[in-house]
């Protein structure tokens, strides 16, 4: 048989998605279950990037899987299924985000990324004044000279967890989907309304600040 | 090593095209000019793997276990509006 072009990260799914929402609209409580299992870890993960109290979040994720449930009678499938019930998430998370956020200064909500920061601070290069400038003046250490527990460990990974937790909600969300959920640009770019250049803008500004924010842990206790 | 060699691109640039280049982003000449750079210089080949590590960390945030709760809390929902539906 021929391979039929339909665009990456759709192709598994979408036949499954389709005999999916068949079933829910015949009210398949089976179906129901099958889409919670699969995206219900996934929405809440997203939601938390918006709304950092979890209870608020998990709220959220009900809302959403309640705008499903009555708006599957209307989906039509131009986009995925996975994608169309994360532009619903997104879409409430965002508007939840505000009003828990609403007595904050509108500072708070503004920070999406856009603002011109480094990867890397300035002052781990070599200054214009030397001949080698813009080369690392402090060069990062190679981790696979670390212990593998160190490395891949849980407290490490309770690092990361709190790196995400302070990145901006924009570059949060969109790390969550590509880097943690592993998603496609492409899928990335239509949940979010969101140009590619944006996304790697994004994706660019979180994945420096996590990096940087593990290169400060890791580094802790080594001697120099 | 002389200069020239790590000129055309220098570690504060390359910092700031690593994910253009991890995405395939970057034409062939820029890419060329990354791939070398990689090659000559050891901070630099450091900070791509520190980037792949940290890409690789944050995939490993999927496997953790989800908590039950959300799961039971959904089905309600369901079963509430299945009610509705049928009623």
């Amino acid at each position: 048989m021929q391979p039929v072009a339909i665009p990456a990260g759709r192709r598994p799914d979408n036949e499954d998605e389709q005999a999916l929402v068949a079933a829910l609209r015949r009210g398949e409580e089976a179906a129901f279950v099958e889409l919670v299992a699969r995206h219900g870890a996934s929405l809440l993960r997203l939601a938390r990037t918006f709304v950092r109290d979890r209870a608020v979040a998990e709220e959220v994720v009900q809302e959403t899987w309640l705008a499903v449930l009555n708006g599957i009678d209307r989906f039509e499938g131009r986009s995925s299924l996975k994608t169309w019930i994360f532009q619903i998430l997104s879409n409430r998370a965002k508007t939840r985000a505000v009003r828990e956020r609403r007595s904050a200064p509108f500072s708070a909500l503004a920070g999406d990324g856009e603002d011109d920061e480094a990867a890397v601070d300035a002052d781990r290069f070599r200054d214009e004044t030397h001949r080698w400038a813009g080369h690392w003046a402090a060069a990062p250490a190679d981790w696979s000279a670390l212990p593998e527990e160190r490395l891949l460990g849980s407290e490490t990974l309770t690092q990361v967890h709190a790196a995400i937790e302070t990145l901006p909600p924009r570059q949060a969300e969109v790390l969550v989907l590509r880097d943690v959920e592993g998603w496609d640009p492409e899928e990335v770019c239509a949940a979010l309304g969101i140009s590619d250049g944006n996304q790697r803008i994004l994706l660019h500004r979180a994945r420096s600040k996590v990096r940087a924010a593990l290169e400060r842990y890791l580094s802790e206790g080594a001697t120099p | 090593m002389s200069r020239t060699d790590v000129e055309h691109v220098t570690c504060r640039e390359f910092v700031e095209v690593l994910t253009d280049y991890l995405e395939g982003g970057l034409d062939a000449g820029e890419r060329a000019d990354v791939e070398r750079h990689i090659v000559i210089c050891r901070g630099c080949s450091n900070y791509v793997e520190q980037m792949r590590s940290t890409i690789d960390l944050l995939g490993r945030i999927a496997a953790e276990a989800p908590a039950g709760e959300p799961a039971t809390a959904a089905l309600a929902i369901f079963r509430e509006w299945q009610a509705g539906r049928s009623a």
